[in-house]
């Protein structure tokens, strides 16, 4: 058995062998899109580094000679079989050349596959129930630029709003930037929709390559891309997490589309998506300004004047509601946080200390709205449609992660309709059409489903 | 040589670290009698370093003149015992261990359930025990880092026992001792790394 496999569209081993991420790359070569060369290195060769501590013998020609053209630059991640975002270690900038010794290649190698065992992806597999023995592909990959000059960028985006299910491309784009630059945090992004008018040869490609990705997945996409000189290049494919109002809308425009059928979409949807669905959520109309968008941390949807920084809180809290916009919090906002109702950061994911502590207070939070910029010395806060004086009332949706201008009107469930039509189609299934509580007739059809399999 | 922080320094530093707070969280924090730190406020508040806030926030926190007081001492203090280097080595063992904290104070909030997330309701045992088993080998490895920094500056000290009596009240039952009290683990240890950062003079 090959322990170094090129990616392409022939490439077909399990996901045990050679991680989810390869398997991602190999659908997009299949769906006749560009992806970068690369090649993955098994996760047995892991186990075995995790056992010996050094690389096999012979490995790391085997992997300069499989990437073909050289000398290049190259990224080289981790990809398990099960998904541990953020958990191992990514190495970019790798130089390789022909022939001649390859140390930095053997370093970046090592980094990765020991990375699996680091105490942190350690501590995260034991909470997700994942094994410890399995290991971690590595996938090198020739690098794109996305910083390389005015017609190059990066971004992410899923083929549906994975907040409301609206079906419409979302997501962000960083132009004349990396991708890491995103994660860093250095640069602050942008709406998807800002590449169609600025480079739209990429956004038509891109929105085909998701309406053709949708369509093979027969699913919700999620995809990472970079774009350099004009030219549009794919890193990462994925089936894209939605849960709650935005699942149960997905599933029902599916239906719709013809990607799936009735019974399918019913079986997709869960008692807790629908459950989900009924938390308020703010639903934007045409009268509202979005003014950023981050990860929701904490649900709940929440309106107060702008304070950014806890004294300011405190002040603000005697006249009315506030919210605590901060980069990042510490302990030494925490009288702020008490007093706001609601908390909103530009930085941190979704185990940040202001996630924690918003969580242990029970304040609706949005954190790493990136595309914000806070000046807590001069008191304001950049969004994408201006800049916000302290004092201005924004409202904030700890659930899907949008900020908007305001007192936001438009707090509803927004998937009645959606919901009606699945449930109708629930009880087809089930043949009982008396009225009940909608988690039950969802539940009955599950059943009539699970019977119908088993026969 | 252990270097032994003088009481009004050690109070204005706490409460540099801690932020707004009362006067028991301080005695709390600096291992004080409550008489002492209030005697040391009343002290810090005629020089102007601290002011108490009323109203329904009321609390004892810096001023702005307090904050450059605190940074010029504390700079001073580890200037003198010279342990600079060491304190930054501990600080980077500090940083690997700081996001699997938080990983797990998300996962003490929060469970993933069928792909979705959702509060945990600490309905299942099963579950609590396995996270707490976390902290608890995470607080092993956190207790080689604070002996490498109570080393360095003796103050650090007063942290281990802190985060030792948060765990040992979530074991025995106390669940808002991991993530949501003002003296939980998460607490504690989110002063520790205010503490390590103004320490080190370091920007957010």
């Amino acid at each position: 058995m090959s322990r170094v496999h090129t990616v392409s569209a022939q490439l077909d081993e399990p996901a045990a062998s050679i991680g989810a991420k390869a398997r991602g790359l190999a659908e997009l070569h299949r769906l006749g899109l560009p992806v970068p060369a690369a090649v993955v290195v098994t996760t047995e060769v892991c186990r075995g580094v995790l056992g010996t501590g050094r690389l096999p013998d012979g490995l790391v020609e085997e992997v300069t000679s499989a990437l073909g053209s050289l000398p290049q630059q190259v990224s080289v991640r981790s990809g398990a079989a099960d998904s541990m975002p953020g958990m191992m270690r990514t190495v970019l900038d790798v130089a390789v050349h022909p022939g001649g010794p390859n140390a930095p290649l053997a370093d970046a190698l090592r980094e990765v596959f020991t990375s699996w065992d680091s105490p942190r992806a350690r501590t995260y597999r034991t909470l997700h129930d994942i094994p410890h023995d399995r290991g971690t592909a590595a996938i090198v990959q020739v690098m794109v630029d996305g910083a390389r000059d005015d017609h190059s960028g990066s971004g992410v985006a899923f083929s549906r709003d994975p907040n409301t299910g609206a079906p419409a491309p979302f997501g962000d784009v960083l132009f004349g930037h990396r991708g890491d630059d995103v994660v860093s945090g250095r640069v602050r992004t942008r709406p998807l929709g800002e590449l169609a008018g600025r480079e739209p040869a990429v956004w038509a490609a891109l929105t085909t390559a998701l309406d053709r990705a949708e369509r093979r997945l027969r699913r919700p996409c999620y995809v990472e891309f970079t774009y350099e000189s004009g030219r549009l290049w794919f890193l990462q494919l994925r089936p894209a997490q939605v849960t709650g109002l935005a699942a149960l809308r997905i599933a029902v425009d599916l239906a719709d589309d013809g990607l799936i059928d009735r019974p399918e979409a019913v079986r997709r949807t869960t008692e807790r998506d629908l459950d989900r669905a009924r938390t308020p959520t703010l639903a934007p109309t045409g009268a509202d300004v979005v003014a950023g968008q981050g990860i929701g941390a904490c649900p709940g949807v929440v309106s107060g004047r702008v304070a950014t920084s806890a004294d300011a809180a405190v002040r603000y809290a005697a006249g009315g509601p506030v919210v605590l916009v901060r980069p990042e919090t510490s302990p030494h906002d925490m009288h702020g946080l008490a007093a706001a109702v609601g908390i909103l950061t530009t930085r941190g994911g979704p185990a940040c200390h202001a996630a924690v502590v918003a969580r242990a207070l029970g304040r609706p939070a949005v954190v790493g709205a990136a595309d914000l910029d806070v000046d807590p010395v001069a008191g304001t806060v950049t969004t994408r449609t201006g800049t916000l004086a302290e004092g201005t009332v924004i409202t904030i949706d700890g659930t899907t992660g949008q900020v908007v201008l305001g007192h936001a009107g438009a707090v509803v469930d927004d998937a009645g309709p959606h919901r009606d039509r699945l449930l109708d189609w629930a009880d087809e299934i089930s043949g009982d059409h008396t009225p009940r509580p909608g988690p039950d007739r969802l539940h009955d059809a599950h059943t009539a489903l699970r019977t119908e399999e088993n026969r | 040589m252990a270097t032994t922080t003088p009481l009004d320094l050690l109070v204005l530093h706490t409460l540099r670290c801690t932020g707004h707070t009362d006067l028991g969280r301080l005695a709390a924090a600096t291992g004080l009698p409550p008489a002492t730190v209030e005697s040391e406020l009343l002290d810090l508040a005629a020089a102007g370093l601290v002011v108490h806030a009323t109203g329904p926030f009321a609390s004892w926190g810096l001023s702005a003149r307090g904050r450059a007081a605190d940074a010029d001492r504390i700079a001073a203090e580890l200037a003198a015992a010279g342990t600079g280097p060491a304190l930054t080595a501990a600080l980077d063992r500090f940083l690997e261990l700081n996001p699997e904290l938080l990983d797990l104070c998300t996962a003490w909030q929060l469970r993933g359930a069928g792909g979705a997330t959702v509060v945990n309701d600490h309905s299942d045992p099963e579950y609590d025990a396995r996270v707490l088993d976390r902290f608890v080998d995470l607080d092993r490895r956190a207790a080689v880092v604070c002996e490498e920094l109570t080393a360095a500056l003796g103050r650090f000290g007063r942290y281990r026992p802190r985060l030792a009596l948060a765990l040992r009240r979530v074991r025995a039952g106390d669940l808002r001792e991991a993530t949501d009290s003002t003296t939980s683990f998460h607490t504690v240890w989110a002063e520790l790394h205010e503490d390590l950062l103004t320490t080190l003079g370091i920007p957010r």
